[in-house]
Protein backbone atom coordinates (compact mmCIF):
# COMPACT_ATOMS: atom_id res chain seq x y z
CA UNK A 1 0.00 0.00 0.00
CA UNK A 2 2.88 2.30 0.70
CA UNK A 3 4.47 1.57 -2.65
CA UNK A 4 3.23 4.93 -3.90
CA UNK A 5 5.52 6.55 -1.38
CA UNK A 6 8.75 5.44 -2.95
CA UNK A 7 10.17 8.72 -4.12
CA UNK A 8 11.72 7.22 -7.23
CA UNK A 9 8.37 6.08 -8.51
CA UNK A 10 7.29 9.62 -9.21
CA UNK A 11 4.49 8.51 -11.48
CA UNK A 12 2.66 7.07 -8.49
CA UNK A 13 3.25 10.09 -6.29
CA UNK A 14 -0.15 11.67 -6.02
CA UNK A 15 0.74 15.19 -7.00
CA UNK A 16 -2.93 15.85 -7.53
CA UNK A 17 -3.63 15.01 -3.90
CA UNK A 18 -0.98 17.37 -2.70
CA UNK A 19 -2.44 20.18 -4.73
CA UNK A 20 -5.92 19.25 -3.61
CA UNK A 21 -4.94 19.32 0.06
CA UNK A 22 -3.03 22.54 -0.26
CA UNK A 23 -5.78 24.32 -2.15
CA UNK A 24 -8.62 23.05 0.01
CA UNK A 25 -6.65 23.95 3.11
CA UNK A 26 -6.03 27.46 1.84
CA UNK A 27 -9.72 27.83 0.91
CA UNK A 28 -10.69 26.56 4.36
CA UNK A 29 -8.31 29.04 5.94
CA UNK A 30 -9.73 31.91 3.88
CA UNK A 31 -13.29 30.95 4.77
CA UNK A 32 -12.46 30.66 8.46
CA UNK A 33 -10.72 34.01 8.31
CA UNK A 34 -13.78 35.61 6.78
CA UNK A 35 -16.45 33.87 8.83
CA UNK A 36 -14.89 33.52 12.23
CA UNK A 37 -11.29 34.54 12.71
CA UNK A 38 -11.47 38.20 11.77
CA UNK A 39 -14.75 39.01 13.53
CA UNK A 40 -13.86 37.04 16.64
CA UNK A 41 -10.35 38.41 17.01
CA UNK A 42 -11.73 41.90 16.36
CA UNK A 43 -14.29 41.30 19.06
CA UNK A 44 -11.59 40.08 21.40
CA UNK A 45 -9.50 43.14 20.66
CA UNK A 46 -12.51 45.38 21.23
CA UNK A 47 -13.14 43.68 24.52
CA UNK A 48 -9.55 44.12 25.61
CA UNK A 49 -9.80 47.82 24.71
CA UNK A 50 -13.09 48.17 26.55
CA UNK A 51 -11.69 46.53 29.66
CA UNK A 52 -8.65 48.78 29.55
CA UNK A 53 -10.90 51.81 29.13
CA UNK A 54 -13.13 50.66 31.95
CA UNK A 55 -10.15 50.28 34.23
CA UNK A 56 -8.95 53.75 33.32
CA UNK A 57 -12.35 55.34 33.83
CA UNK A 58 -12.80 53.48 37.10
CA UNK A 59 -9.50 54.88 38.27
CA UNK A 60 -10.62 58.34 37.21
CA UNK A 61 -13.97 58.07 38.95
CA UNK A 62 -12.28 56.89 42.12
CA UNK A 63 -9.97 59.89 41.95
CA UNK A 64 -12.98 62.13 41.47
CA UNK A 65 -14.75 60.54 44.39
CA UNK A 66 -11.71 61.05 46.59
CA UNK A 67 -11.52 64.68 45.52
CA UNK A 68 -15.19 65.19 46.26
CA UNK A 69 -14.86 63.61 49.67
CA UNK A 70 -11.88 65.84 50.39
CA UNK A 71 -13.88 68.89 49.32
CA UNK A 72 -16.80 67.86 51.44
CA UNK A 73 -14.61 67.33 54.46
CA UNK A 74 -13.11 70.76 53.93
CA UNK A 75 -16.53 72.34 53.56
CA UNK A 76 -17.73 70.55 56.65
CA UNK A 77 -14.87 71.78 58.80
CA UNK A 78 -15.33 75.24 57.31
CA UNK A 79 -19.02 75.29 58.11
CA UNK A 80 -18.31 73.97 61.60
CA UNK A 81 -15.98 76.85 62.35
CA UNK A 82 -18.47 79.22 60.79
CA UNK A 83 -21.20 77.83 63.00
CA UNK A 84 -19.08 78.25 66.10
CA UNK A 85 -18.33 81.82 64.99
CA UNK A 86 -22.03 82.49 64.61
CA UNK A 87 -22.75 81.04 68.01
CA UNK A 88 -20.00 83.10 69.60
CA UNK A 89 -21.25 86.22 67.89
CA UNK A 90 -24.79 85.53 69.00
CA UNK A 91 -23.62 84.96 72.53
CA UNK A 92 -21.71 88.21 72.47
CA UNK A 93 -24.60 90.20 71.07
CA UNK A 94 -26.93 88.58 73.56
CA UNK A 95 -24.60 89.57 76.36
CA UNK A 96 -24.48 93.10 75.06
CA UNK A 97 -28.23 93.26 74.75
CA UNK A 98 -28.60 91.92 78.26
CA UNK A 99 -26.28 94.59 79.59
CA UNK A 100 -28.20 97.29 77.76
CA UNK A 101 -31.53 96.01 78.96
CA UNK A 102 -30.32 95.79 82.52
CA UNK A 103 -28.82 99.26 82.34
CA UNK A 104 -32.02 100.65 80.83
CA UNK A 105 -34.07 98.97 83.48
CA UNK A 106 -31.82 100.36 86.16
CA UNK A 107 -32.06 103.84 84.72
CA UNK A 108 -35.78 103.58 84.45
CA UNK A 109 -36.06 102.31 87.96
CA UNK A 110 -33.93 105.16 89.22
CA UNK A 111 -36.04 107.61 87.29
CA UNK A 112 -39.23 106.11 88.66
CA UNK A 113 -37.80 106.27 92.13
CA UNK A 114 -36.83 109.88 91.65
CA UNK A 115 -40.23 110.73 90.22
CA UNK A 116 -41.88 108.97 93.08
CA UNK A 117 -39.74 110.79 95.58
CA UNK A 118 -40.51 114.10 93.87
CA UNK A 119 -44.20 113.32 93.87
CA UNK A 120 -44.09 112.39 97.49
CA UNK A 121 -42.32 115.60 98.31
CA UNK A 122 -44.88 117.49 96.29
CA UNK A 123 -47.69 115.73 98.07
CA UNK A 124 -46.11 116.45 101.36
CA UNK A 125 -45.67 120.12 100.49
CA UNK A 126 -49.26 120.31 99.32
CA UNK A 127 -50.47 118.57 102.41
CA UNK A 128 -48.39 120.85 104.55
CA UNK A 129 -49.73 123.84 102.74
CA UNK A 130 -53.29 122.63 103.22
CA UNK A 131 -52.64 121.84 106.79
CA UNK A 132 -51.12 125.26 107.21
CA UNK A 133 -54.17 126.99 105.86
CA UNK A 134 -56.53 124.68 107.75
CA UNK A 135 -54.62 125.14 110.94
CA UNK A 136 -54.70 128.86 110.39
CA UNK A 137 -58.44 128.78 109.82
CA UNK A 138 -59.10 126.46 112.73
CA UNK A 139 -56.81 128.47 114.99
CA UNK A 140 -58.55 131.59 114.01
CA UNK A 141 -61.94 129.97 114.57
CA UNK A 142 -60.81 128.57 117.91
CA UNK A 143 -59.30 131.85 118.86
CA UNK A 144 -62.41 133.72 117.79
CA UNK A 145 -64.50 131.26 119.72
CA UNK A 146 -62.24 131.42 122.76
CA UNK A 147 -61.72 135.05 122.74
CA UNK A 148 -65.28 135.60 121.52
CA UNK A 149 -63.93 138.41 119.80
CA UNK A 150 -64.11 138.96 116.12
CA UNK A 151 -60.67 138.75 114.84
CA UNK A 152 -59.85 139.91 111.43
CA UNK A 153 -58.44 136.79 109.63
CA UNK A 154 -56.55 138.91 107.14
CA UNK A 155 -55.06 141.14 109.84
CA UNK A 156 -53.76 138.21 111.88
CA UNK A 157 -52.54 136.06 108.92
CA UNK A 158 -48.94 137.20 109.10
CA UNK A 159 -48.71 136.40 112.78
CA UNK A 160 -50.20 132.95 112.40
CA UNK A 161 -48.03 132.08 109.39
CA UNK A 162 -44.93 133.01 111.29
CA UNK A 163 -46.06 130.86 114.15
CA UNK A 164 -46.82 127.78 112.00
CA UNK A 165 -43.58 128.14 110.11
CA UNK A 166 -41.81 128.17 113.41
CA UNK A 167 -43.78 125.02 114.29
CA UNK A 168 -42.80 123.24 110.97
CA UNK A 169 -39.15 124.06 111.41
CA UNK A 170 -39.22 122.86 114.88
CA UNK A 171 -40.78 119.59 113.72
CA UNK A 172 -38.39 118.89 110.87
CA UNK B 1 -5.71 -0.61 5.17
CA UNK B 2 -3.45 -2.21 2.73
CA UNK B 3 -6.40 -1.99 0.36
CA UNK B 4 -6.05 -0.77 -3.18
CA UNK B 5 -6.82 2.91 -3.56
CA UNK B 6 -9.13 4.46 -6.12
CA UNK B 7 -7.17 6.79 -8.34
CA UNK B 8 -7.97 8.91 -11.33
CA UNK B 9 -5.69 10.75 -13.67
CA UNK B 10 -6.66 14.29 -14.52
CA UNK B 11 -4.55 16.82 -16.37
CA UNK B 12 -1.60 14.51 -15.95
CA UNK B 13 -1.97 14.55 -12.18
CA UNK B 14 -2.85 11.51 -10.14
CA UNK B 15 -5.66 11.89 -7.63
CA UNK B 16 -6.54 9.53 -4.83
CA UNK B 17 -10.31 9.89 -4.69
CA UNK B 18 -10.55 8.44 -1.17
CA UNK B 19 -8.14 11.04 0.20
CA UNK B 20 -9.85 13.86 -1.59
CA UNK B 21 -13.28 12.93 -0.33
CA UNK B 22 -11.99 12.62 3.22
CA UNK B 23 -10.20 15.96 3.00
CA UNK B 24 -13.27 17.62 1.61
CA UNK B 25 -15.38 16.13 4.38
CA UNK B 26 -12.87 17.30 6.99
CA UNK B 27 -12.89 20.79 5.54
CA UNK B 28 -16.68 20.87 5.54
CA UNK B 29 -16.88 19.67 9.15
CA UNK B 30 -14.30 22.21 10.30
CA UNK B 31 -16.00 25.01 8.43
CA UNK B 32 -19.46 24.14 9.73
CA UNK B 33 -18.11 23.86 13.27
CA UNK B 34 -16.48 27.28 13.09
CA UNK B 35 -19.36 28.79 11.17
CA UNK B 36 -22.00 27.67 13.65
CA UNK B 37 -19.95 28.78 16.63
CA UNK B 38 -19.30 32.22 15.20
CA UNK B 39 -22.95 33.24 14.84
CA UNK B 40 -24.27 36.01 17.11
CA UNK B 41 -20.93 37.52 18.04
CA UNK B 42 -21.15 39.90 20.96
CA UNK B 43 -18.83 41.90 23.13
CA UNK B 44 -20.04 39.86 26.05
CA UNK B 45 -19.56 36.33 24.73
CA UNK B 46 -21.80 33.40 25.43
CA UNK B 47 -22.20 29.83 24.30
CA UNK B 48 -20.53 29.11 20.98
CA UNK B 49 -18.47 32.26 20.98
CA UNK B 50 -16.90 31.23 24.28
CA UNK B 51 -15.88 27.87 22.82
CA UNK B 52 -14.47 29.52 19.72
CA UNK B 53 -12.56 32.11 21.73
CA UNK B 54 -11.21 29.42 23.99
CA UNK B 55 -9.94 27.53 20.93
CA UNK B 56 -8.41 30.70 19.49
CA UNK B 57 -6.74 31.48 22.80
CA UNK B 58 -5.48 27.90 22.91
CA UNK B 59 -3.84 27.93 19.47
CA UNK B 60 -2.62 31.49 19.99
CA UNK B 61 -1.05 30.27 23.21
CA UNK B 62 0.79 27.53 21.32
CA UNK B 63 2.05 30.03 18.75
CA UNK B 64 3.07 32.61 21.34
CA UNK B 65 4.85 29.90 23.27
CA UNK B 66 7.56 29.74 20.64
CA UNK B 67 7.26 32.82 18.41
CA UNK B 68 8.15 35.98 20.25
CA UNK B 69 6.94 39.49 19.69
CA UNK B 70 4.60 40.81 17.05
CA UNK B 71 5.28 37.98 14.61
CA UNK B 72 3.08 35.64 16.61
CA UNK B 73 -0.20 37.32 15.65
CA UNK B 74 0.49 36.77 11.93
CA UNK B 75 0.52 33.02 12.30
CA UNK B 76 -2.48 32.73 14.60
CA UNK B 77 -4.95 31.99 11.81
CA UNK B 78 -2.69 29.36 10.24
CA UNK B 79 -2.19 27.61 13.58
CA UNK B 80 -5.91 27.75 14.36
CA UNK B 81 -6.94 26.29 11.00
CA UNK B 82 -4.16 23.71 11.11
CA UNK B 83 -5.12 22.55 14.57
CA UNK B 84 -8.82 22.19 13.77
CA UNK B 85 -8.10 20.51 10.45
CA UNK B 86 -5.68 17.94 11.85
CA UNK B 87 -7.84 17.33 14.90
CA UNK B 88 -10.96 16.65 12.86
CA UNK B 89 -8.98 14.66 10.28
CA UNK B 90 -7.51 12.47 13.02
CA UNK B 91 -10.90 11.75 14.57
CA UNK B 92 -12.76 11.30 11.29
CA UNK B 93 -11.51 7.77 10.64
CA UNK B 94 -12.23 6.67 14.18
CA UNK B 95 -15.97 6.66 13.72
CA UNK B 96 -16.40 6.82 10.00
CA UNK B 97 -15.13 4.29 7.50
CA UNK B 98 -17.18 4.15 4.34
CA UNK B 99 -16.24 1.29 2.11
CA UNK B 100 -17.77 0.89 -1.33
CA UNK B 101 -16.69 -2.22 -3.18
CA UNK B 102 -12.99 -2.72 -2.63
CA UNK B 103 -12.23 0.92 -1.90
CA UNK B 104 -12.47 2.78 1.40
CA UNK B 105 -13.75 6.22 0.49
CA UNK B 106 -13.96 7.93 3.85
CA UNK B 107 -11.25 7.54 6.50
CA UNK B 108 -8.78 9.73 8.34
CA UNK B 109 -7.01 11.69 5.63
CA UNK B 110 -4.04 12.02 7.99
CA UNK B 111 -3.56 8.25 7.85
CA UNK B 112 -2.06 8.80 4.40
CA UNK B 113 1.54 10.06 4.29
CA UNK B 114 0.81 12.15 1.22
CA UNK B 115 -1.60 14.26 3.23
CA UNK B 116 0.59 14.66 6.30
CA UNK B 117 3.69 15.36 4.25
CA UNK B 118 1.79 17.98 2.29
CA UNK B 119 0.71 19.66 5.52
CA UNK B 120 4.27 19.47 6.78
CA UNK B 121 5.52 20.85 3.47
CA UNK B 122 3.12 23.79 3.78
CA UNK B 123 4.40 24.51 7.25
CA UNK B 124 8.04 24.35 6.22
CA UNK B 125 7.37 26.48 3.15
CA UNK B 126 5.57 29.04 5.28
CA UNK B 127 8.46 29.05 7.75
CA UNK B 128 11.02 29.64 5.01
CA UNK B 129 8.90 32.31 3.36
CA UNK B 130 8.43 34.08 6.69
CA UNK B 131 12.18 33.85 7.28
CA UNK B 132 12.99 35.45 3.94
CA UNK B 133 10.34 38.11 4.47
CA UNK B 134 11.60 38.92 7.93
CA UNK B 135 15.36 38.89 7.41
CA UNK B 136 15.74 39.38 3.69
CA UNK B 137 17.32 36.78 1.47
CA UNK B 138 20.82 37.52 2.75
CA UNK B 139 19.95 37.19 6.39
CA UNK B 140 17.94 34.08 5.64
CA UNK B 141 20.86 32.40 3.90
CA UNK B 142 23.25 33.54 6.58
CA UNK B 143 21.30 31.53 9.13
CA UNK B 144 22.46 28.34 7.46
CA UNK B 145 26.04 29.04 8.44
CA UNK B 146 25.26 29.69 12.05
CA UNK B 147 26.88 29.29 14.44
CA UNK B 148 29.73 28.86 11.92
CA UNK B 149 30.38 27.61 8.42
CA UNK B 150 31.02 24.00 9.41
CA UNK B 151 27.37 23.64 10.32
CA UNK B 152 26.21 24.37 6.77
CA UNK B 153 25.58 20.74 5.73
CA UNK B 154 23.98 19.93 9.04
CA UNK B 155 21.68 22.93 8.78
CA UNK B 156 20.66 22.03 5.24
CA UNK B 157 20.10 18.43 6.24
CA UNK B 158 18.00 19.60 9.18
CA UNK B 159 15.51 21.26 6.84
CA UNK B 160 14.69 17.89 5.32
CA UNK B 161 14.57 16.01 8.59
CA UNK B 162 12.24 18.66 10.03
CA UNK B 163 9.96 18.30 7.07
CA UNK B 164 9.97 14.50 7.11
CA UNK B 165 9.65 13.97 10.86
CA UNK B 166 6.81 16.49 11.13
CA UNK B 167 4.77 14.73 8.47
CA UNK B 168 5.67 11.15 9.26
CA UNK B 169 5.08 11.48 12.99
CA UNK B 170 1.48 12.44 12.39
CA UNK B 171 1.03 9.82 9.70
CA UNK B 172 2.55 7.07 11.85
CA UNK B 173 0.36 7.75 14.84
CA UNK B 174 -2.90 7.99 12.96
CA UNK B 175 -2.10 5.20 10.50
CA UNK B 176 -1.21 2.83 13.36
CA UNK B 177 -4.39 3.74 15.20
CA UNK B 178 -6.59 3.11 12.20
CA UNK B 179 -4.74 -0.07 11.30
CA UNK B 180 -5.31 -1.51 14.74
CA UNK B 181 -8.95 -0.45 14.70
CA UNK B 182 -9.58 -2.26 11.44
CA UNK B 183 -7.65 -5.29 12.66
CA UNK B 184 -9.84 -5.48 15.74
CA UNK B 185 -12.91 -5.08 13.53
CA UNK B 186 -11.66 -7.90 11.32
CA UNK B 187 -11.09 -10.00 14.41
CA UNK B 188 -14.75 -9.55 15.33
CA UNK B 189 -16.20 -10.28 11.91
CA UNK B 190 -13.88 -12.92 10.54
CA UNK B 191 -14.07 -15.63 13.15
CA UNK B 192 -17.66 -16.34 12.20
CA UNK B 193 -18.75 -16.80 15.78
CA UNK B 194 -20.95 -14.33 17.65
CA UNK B 195 -18.64 -14.68 20.64
CA UNK B 196 -15.86 -12.75 18.91
CA UNK B 197 -18.08 -9.68 18.96
CA UNK B 198 -18.30 -9.92 22.73
CA UNK B 199 -14.60 -9.66 23.42
CA UNK B 200 -13.64 -7.47 20.49
CA UNK B 201 -16.17 -4.78 21.33
CA UNK B 202 -14.42 -3.59 24.52
CA UNK B 203 -11.04 -3.77 22.78
CA UNK B 204 -12.31 -1.66 19.90
CA UNK B 205 -13.97 0.68 22.36
CA UNK B 206 -10.79 1.13 24.41
CA UNK B 207 -8.61 1.61 21.37
CA UNK B 208 -10.99 4.18 19.92
CA UNK B 209 -10.81 6.14 23.13
CA UNK B 210 -7.05 5.95 23.11
CA UNK B 211 -6.97 7.01 19.47
CA UNK B 212 -9.06 10.06 20.23
CA UNK B 213 -6.44 10.97 22.80
CA UNK B 214 -3.59 10.31 20.38
CA UNK B 215 -5.32 12.28 17.64
CA UNK B 216 -5.73 15.30 19.93
CA UNK B 217 -2.14 15.11 21.14
CA UNK B 218 -0.83 14.80 17.59
CA UNK B 219 -2.81 17.83 16.46
CA UNK B 220 -1.33 19.76 19.37
CA UNK B 221 2.18 18.47 18.64
CA UNK B 222 1.91 19.33 14.95
CA UNK B 223 0.86 22.90 15.67
CA UNK B 224 3.50 23.28 18.38
CA UNK B 225 6.27 22.07 16.05
CA UNK B 226 4.92 24.28 13.28
CA UNK B 227 5.31 27.34 15.46
CA UNK B 228 8.74 26.15 16.61
CA UNK B 229 9.94 25.81 13.01
CA UNK B 230 8.52 29.20 12.11
CA UNK B 231 10.15 30.78 15.14
CA UNK B 232 13.49 29.25 14.17
CA UNK B 233 13.23 31.04 10.85
CA UNK B 234 11.95 34.41 12.03
CA UNK B 235 13.71 34.77 15.37
CA UNK B 236 16.70 37.11 15.34
CA UNK B 237 20.14 35.54 15.60
CA UNK B 238 21.49 35.10 19.04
Amino acid sequence: MLSHLILGASSSLYLGDMLFIAISFIILMALIAKVAWNPVTKMMGDRADKIANDIDSAKKSRQEATDLAEQRREALSHSRSEASDIVAEAKQSGEKQRTTIVADAQNEATQYKQNARKDIEQERQDALKNVQSDVADISVQIASKIIKKQLDPEGQQALINSYIEGLGKHES
Amino acid sequence: MGDPVPTVKFLGLTFNIANDISILLTCIIVFLFVFLLSRHLALKPKGGQNVLEWLIEFTNGIVKGSIKGNDASRFGLYAFTLFLFIFVANQLGLFLHIQVGQYTYVKSPTADPIVTLTLSFMTVALAHAAGVQKKGLKGYLKDYTSPFLVFLPINIFEQFTDFLTLGLRLFGNIFAGEMLLSKVATLATDSGSWFSYVYSFPIEFLWQGFSVFIGSVQAFVFVTLTSVYISQKVSPEE
